[in-house]
């Protein structure tokens, strides 16, 4: 028996090991959720930061002033309630849902198609929801509710591309192989009927730019209430299936001797990563290399078991995306780059390590 | 019998003579007052404390401040009606694209930096990523804002930070004109907005009687190549539906590219040659000059740069829906294309 079928078994050890990888990640994201406020494009000290951070958290209860000291703007304290609470928390909060799903449809797509360059991208879902949201830009629809029109036709685009992967997995042709294929095909598809769209509607693009560069502002509470619903109920199906998961990892026929309906899994699977990935990039656009290499630093870390790789990729994806989102803005502040344009900085450099300090199929823990 | 007496109803005519006329003057004064309040208000908006409601470019009804005194403008096209309606001092903010990249100088150029005196610290970052922190930085009373900002940002910023926002971005050269009575309406200077859209219908109407003049004398219109850049593989430019084609058009000339399918098409080198425009107009400002362009092919070998009539002008006239495009912009690329016709 491999090591993947070893750990499907677990062990009291393997899951002492587990609480504490878990339990060390939550902490490490916990303190970075309290402290990334801090940070933003306009400069408001920290002390003021975080005092207006618990004066929230208490419901006034404390620091019943908490701009005392700080240079506040024309609108008075409240203007800096607004930039701490309203912009800086609801975009952090979306960093962490978002980098939580991708990292988690990273790993489980990572294992079901047992290929270590799976991610939530590679099959077109971010295509269709890109275009998705283009058609509402172009079209110019819902022009009073684009907020969360712009969101939905997102979803609604990303989730019918994965109705086709998912139409094509049902299928007799549904080998891991073409499946892959389907998805690069899909998307170049999709692809080319948005650049078809961009070209007769140039102001449409510029506001499209925002999405194919991947961006975390703009959005507010409500906004995060939708993407927590679905983000924390996908994701939170996705991390009970570690155990088939690395049944299947020894192939669909010893997973099937072993109690697992490899078809039936294997499409549920992609169904929740689609979903997940659709409410992710419903919100943000496209935010490059977070499921590709939240998987890869867990399994580095803790080894090849996907009860511990599942909820582990969502916590080292949220970290990501909130170091992003802050290294960003200390290398150039009182900027707001795309944060895809940052990931991608950031991602490429540290993949290209972690490949090169150890072969793919042993980070994948396969032969 | 009770008989009046006589001397009593003369005293009372007396009396009420002067009364009536009295309450006639009351009336006419109490009336003439109340006539000229309401007259006062019906040509304003709105009382100065209270809303004015407005219709923007995109079909949005937006209720906004009377006269607001912190205004964040979001297009530089939407700052040249300000300025020009003296509304410049309302401006607290204003858009920059990627302030690390070009800041200011992407959106503005330095002449309308030095004219509108602004500075980078001004700066409301729009694109590709919208910084809401940094509006939030300005308390603004109301965002005006052209379609460089996502429409979903500008939901956003309505509906979480009650911060109004109308959209300016006319579709046509006439939408400039509604745009500056919009601004009127908001700020309460209608006479102000009033007179600045006499100036730009004149200057429309100026344009088609030169039209009117050359077709009637059966003078073709000049053909003519619009472009703001150019690359080894041809000379990009503005098709059917673009501002630049239609000043074009107001201008009594013929694009070579008013057939193009595309709005802001690239035609080949061998299309330019082809056509052999008899002038050429390319873009400067942002860094532009003869030298982008020159690179281009065929440059030397079309008629229009041999002839001495190919001649630079300002690419914002062609792509910013302002009252310069109109005032300035329409006259000088007449003046280039008619030289020795006034408009």
């Amino acid at each position: 028996m491999g090591a993947p079928a070893a750990a499907a078994t677990g062990s009291p050890r393997t899951a002492e090991r587990r609480t504490w990888v878990l339990g060390l990640l939550t902490a490490i994201l916990a303190v970075g959720v309290f402290l990334s406020p801090i940070l933003g494009t306009v400069a408001i000290p920290a002390g003021t930061v975080l005092r207006i951070l618990l004066h929230q958290l208490s419901g006034g209860a404390l620091f019943v002033d908490p701009c005392t000291g700080a240079s506040v703007p024309a609108g008075g304290c409240s203007g800096l309630v607004e930039i701490v609470w309203d912009a800086r928390l609801s975009e952090i909060v979306l960093a962490v849902l978002v980098g939580a799903g991708l990292g988690i449809s990273g790993g489980t797509l990572q294992g079901v198609f047992r290929n270590p360059l799976a991610d939530p991208f590679l099959l077109g879902i971010s295509s269709g929801g890109t275009l998705g949201a283009a058609v509402v830009v172009v079209f110019r629809i819902g022009v009073s509710e684009q907020n969360l029109v712009l969101p939905l036709f997102a979803f609604v685009g990303a989730l019918a591309t994965a109705g086709v992967i998912l139409a094509a997995a049902r299928s007799r042709f549904g080998s891991v192989e073409t499946l892959l294929l389907t998805g690069v095909a899909l998307s170049s598809f999709l692809s080319a009927v948005l650049s078809l769209l961009l070209l007769y509607s140039p102001s449409g693009s510029l506001q499209v730019d925002f999405w194919l560069l991947g961006n975390l502002g703009s959005l507010d509470w409500t906004q995060d209430g939708i993407a927590f619903g679905v983000v924390f109920v996908a994701a939170g199906l996705l991390a009970t299936f570690g155990r088939e998961l690395n049944l299947l990892q020894l192939g669909s026929e010893v997973a099937q001797s072993l109690g697992v309906d490899a078809r039936r899994v294997r499409l549920r699977l992609l169904l929740l990563a689609s979903l997940t990935t659709a409410a992710a990039v419903a919100f943000t656009g496209i935010i490059g290399f977070v499921g590709l290499v939240s998987p890869h630093v867990v399994r580095r870390v803790a080894g090849n078991d996907y009860r511990l790789v599942l909820p582990g990729a969502a916590l080292v994806g949220a970290g990501f995306l909130l170091a992003a989102r802050d290294l960003s803005l200390i290398a150039f502040p009182g900027t707001l780059l795309p944060i895809g344009i940052f990931t991608s900085f950031a991602g490429a450099p540290f993949f290209a390590y972690l490949l090169f300090r150890r072969p793919w199929a042993s980070t994948m823990g396969g032969g | 019998m009770h008989l009046p007496d006589p001397s009593t109803d003369t005293e009372r005519a007396r009396r009420t003579v002067p009364l009536a006329m009295f309450a006639v003057v009351i009336i006419i004064v109490a009336g003439a007052s109340i006539g000229g309040v309401a007259a006062y208000y019906s040509l304003r908006p709105g009382s100065p404390s209270g809303p004015v409601a407005v219709t923007d470019d995109l079909g949005r009804h937006v209720k906004v401040p009377y006269d607001p005194a912190r205004v964040a403008v979001l297009g530089p096209s939407i700052l040249d009606s300000m300025y020009r309606l003296g509304l410049r001092g309302h401006v607290v903010a204003v858009d920059c694209y990627a302030s690390a990249l070009g800041g200011l100088s992407s959106d503005y150029s330095s002449d309308q930096v030095a004219l509108w005196n602004l500075s980078s610290s001004m700066c409301v970052e729009v694109g590709p990523t919208f910084d809401v922190e940094q509006l939030l930085a300005f308390s603004p009373q109301l965002v005006l804002a052209a379609t460089i900002v996502s429409v979903a940002a500008v939901e956003q910023i309505t509906q979480t930070y009650d911060i109004p926002v109308v959209m300016l971005q006319p579709a046509t050269l006439g939408g400039i004109i509604v745009d500056e009575q919009i601004l009127g309406e908001i700020f309460g200077v209608s006479s102000a907005a009033s007179s600045l859209v006499t100036g730009l219908q004149s200057g429309l109407y100026q344009a088609s009687s030169l039209t009117l003049n050359l077709t009637d004398n059966g003078t073709p219109f000049p053909t003519v190549l619009v472009t703001y850049s150019a690359d080894a593989n041809g000379y990009w430019t503005f098709g059917p539906g673009t501002f630049g084609e239609s000043l074009i058009e107001l201008a009594s000339a013929t694009s070579i590219s008013a057939n193009a399918t595309l709005p802001y098409p690239e035609l080949s080198g061998e299309q330019v040659l082809a056509s052999n425009p008899e002038f050429i107009v390319f873009g400067t400002g942002f860094g532009l000059n003869e030298s982008t362009y020159s690179g281009g092919p065929f440059w030397s070998q079309l008629g229009a740069t041999q002839n001495g009539h190919a001649l630079g002008l300002d690419s914002n006239y062609f792509t910013e829906p302002d009252p310069t495009m109109i005032l300035v912009g329409l006259p000088e690329l007449i003046a280039i294309l008619h030289p020795g016709v006034s408009a």
